[in-house]
């Protein structure tokens, strides 16, 4: 395994255990900057739009706009340093690294041969299965967008190995579609964390009405 | 003409609303380019063309005849609602440009994604539709419809990237049989696929598991009755009625290709999600209240009839296509009214409302028709629909599916009813106090009614033709 894939591996696992959102939004930011270095060893000639186009996606829209989109809300709100993103417990250490190694497993029957192409897979469906592991442990909007940037880092991460590219028009606006998301993740983020009371209220499950006070007569 | 107006219209005019004066005029443009828009899609169902437009990225096939035909005027008629409840209550003015421009743009992707001949510019549409959705469902002032807004874009970004993953999966199994990649469906649709490698399987279940998030399926099913319940009822309609077809086409679309590369995985994978959304469905539905709720449970388990007579395969595809259509505006209906209902008790406990055939007697006779529709009555599509589903069950010998199907719906048929009758047979417990309900506010929902009564009885032979050509392109091996 290449150091570039073993750091790609870390970025992925550290900030699993460890209960800060700094280091998750770090975290992500290292996936994206190593996934650029990795598509791109040493950053060689960029001949082809494409390849501008996936190290702008890689490297600067994953690696610094996304990160740095959601630090600036979570920093402008004073949000205090500790957030876990799964539960801090023994059994929840031991779901990741076994979700680790299923990953690693599952990818020695996708692709046979041994090599970076089989280690990125596993990186791959690593990724994918820690994203849900941190949505189903997640409660509040900011693991829940970590758990959903994980898994866009993790078909970022397959897409390296795919067969073909699909035209230029298409992955700008795939992209588009992406910053698109985001912007409204950091809207959301902002949005919900001054309106503490959106989270607490589970609207009337059993029927009461669902906010008395709602202006319906003023709702199309 | 070329369908590229279909998206590129409404699109186009909802980036214009973002000119003052443009916006001052919103519920008309709104309502007109609805009405175009609706024009232009049966003229493309109507009159024969070529199938490629768009370099191949787009296609006028019977799949794509049928939804635009479906999805457009159902917008149409909830554009019309709108500019009614805008007659109605001046003060919905303010914001109004906003809602107009954004349902615009859900419009033009829909039918991107209903038109699109290729996986990713589907997949993109969706996308789009799902960013566009999200702040329409936020009410002003009403903080529980944030969250579920977020709860709606969440679920669906995890959805569409699992549809996305399973794509690229799909697209490494095409490279691992030998076949050149592709996402173009025609191209795809051409090579006649059989057989699946370990990339193939997965890129399947992915697909699969991805779309039923979308469609509201279990086991992530859980934003939908927020989402329903939250949103304003013009919304819902949308969400329900239109977005919901732009993704069941994307469905049929990998039916259409992938479905034999391996049948039994469609079919056991489907027909797994299709039940335990019926069985969650019929829990939920007796354990609320909740009048918005309950329908958008009785849409999971519409989803779920849906997802069982698509794993099944032939037989079944022609039921599921009328269930379909039937859905759509059973759905339209009964949110449209149920947002009327509210307005006017100032309520969504079903057991605070009741008499509303005396107080409110057109949401009354709404709420009846599509309590009834919805069960899966006489002569309502959704009847036929279910019959023929439940008759490919038993033929394909699925004997115990078949028998927790009927067992669910039956449950499903007394919870609803037990809670709908009442509201509308019951006696009233407030003063009557009839409001006024303007012809613009009503014919929306009328023309829905009539629409879903005439298609129970009578299919016109072209739209019949066109179900008939759908149906047989989804019947697999």
């Amino acid at each position: 395994m290449s150091p570039l894939l073993i750091a790609l591996l870390g970025a992925l696992l550290l900030p699993v255990f460890v209960g800060s959102w700094r280091m998750s939004l770090f975290g992500l930011a290292l996936q994206g900057v190593i996934l650029a270095a990795v598509a791109y060893p040493g950053l060689g000639p960029l001949r082809s739009a494409h390849a501008w186009l996936s190290l702008a996606d890689l490297g600067l829209v994953r690696g610094v706009l996304v990160p740095l989109a959601l630090y600036t809300v979570l920093r402008a709100q004073g949000a205090p340093a500790r957030n876990d993103t799964i539960a801090p417990n023994l059994l929840s250490w031991t779901l990741t690294l076994g979700m680790v190694l299923a990953a690693f497993n599952l990818s020695n029957i996708l692709v046979s041969d041994p090599g970076q192409e089989q280690t990125l897979v596993a990186i791959a469906v690593a990724g994918v299965l820690l994203g849900f592991l941190v949505l189903a442990s997640a409660a509040g909007p900011f693991s829940q967008m970590v758990g959903v940037l994980r898994i866009e880092n993790a078909i970022a991460t397959l897409q390296l190995s795919r067969a073909h590219e699909s035209c230029f028009a298409l992955e700008l606006a795939m992209l588009a579609v992406f910053v698109a998301s985001v912007a409204l993740f950091r809207w959301y983020l902002a949005s919900l964390e001054s309106h503490p009371a959106a989270l607490r209220e589970r609207p009337g499950e059993r029927g009461a009405t669902a906010d008395p006070a709602a202006p319906d007569s003023l709702t199309l | 003409m070329n369908p590229l107006a279909l998206v590129l219209l409404p699109t186009v005019l909802g980036f214009g609303l973002a000119l003052r004066r443009v916006r001052e005029r919103a519920h008309l443009l709104l309502v007109a380019a609805a009405v175009v828009g609706s024009l232009l899609a049966f003229s493309h169902a109507m009159m024969s063309s070529r199938e490629l437009w768009l370099w191949g990225y787009m296609r006028l096939d019977a799949t794509s005849r049928l939804f635009v035909v479906l999805i457009n005027p159902i917008f149409l008629g909830v554009s019309w609602y709108v500019a009614g409840r805008l007659t109605a209550t001046p003060a919905l003015h303010s914001g109004f440009g906003r809602f107009a421009a954004l349902a615009l743009t859900f419009l033009g992707a829909a039918n991107a994604a209903v038109l699109g001949n290729h996986l990713l510019v589907q997949w993109i549409a969706l996308e789009i539709t799902t960013l566009v959705a999200a702040p329409l469902i936020i009410r002003p002032g009403v903080a529980s419809s944030r969250s579920a807004s977020w709860h709606y874009l969440l679920f669906s970004s995890v959805g569409l990237g699992l549809v996305l993953l399973g794509f690229l999966c799909l697209d490494r199994g095409l490279q691992a049989a030998g076949h050149a990649p592709s996402y173009f469906i025609d191209q795809l649709a051409a090579l006649e696929l059989t057989g699946a490698g370990p990339w193939g399987n997965l890129g399947l279940s992915l697909v699969l598991l991805g779309l039923g998030t979308k469609l509201g399926l279990a086991p992530m099913y859980t934003w939908l009755p927020e989402a329903y319940a939250e949103a304003p009822p013009a919304v819902t309609a949308l969400l329900g009625a239109v977005q919901f077809n732009a993704t069941l086409v994307l469905l049929l679309r990998v039916l259409q290709v992938y479905r034999p590369i391996n049948p039994s995985l469609v079919t056991n994978e489907l027909l797994i999600l299709g039940l335990a959304s019926m069985v969650i469905s019929a829990a939920s539905i007796i354990a609320t209240w909740n009048m918005k709720r309950l329908i958008a449970y009785a849409a999971i388990n519409h989803a779920g009839v849906i997802a069982i007579g698509l794993a099944l395969g032939k037989g079944a595809t022609f039921g599921v296509l009328i269930y379909v259509i039937s859905n759509a505006f059973i759905k339209a209906i009964l949110f449209l009214t149920a947002g009327k209902i509210k307005a006017h008790y100032r309520t969504e406990d079903t057991r605070e409302i009741s008499g509303l055939i005396k107080d409110l007697p057109y949401s009354g006779v709404f709420l009846l028709v599509g309590t009834l529709a919805l069960l899966g009555l006489p002569p309502f599509g959704s009847f036929f629909g279910e019959l023929l589903i439940l008759s490919a069950l038993v033929s394909l010998g699925h004997l115990y599916v078949f028998a927790a199907f009927c067992v669910v719906i039956t449950i499903t048929f007394v919870a609803t009813g037990r809670t709908f009758f009442p509201m509308i047979w019951g006696l009233p417990k407030k003063a009557h106090d009839w409001p006024r309900q303007t012809f613009l506010a009503v014919s929306p929902k009328a023309v829905f009614f009539v629409i879903l009564v005439v298609l129970g009885l009578y299919i016109p032979p072209a739209l019949s033709g066109l179900l008939e050509r759908v149906a047989a392109s989804l019947e697999g091996p």
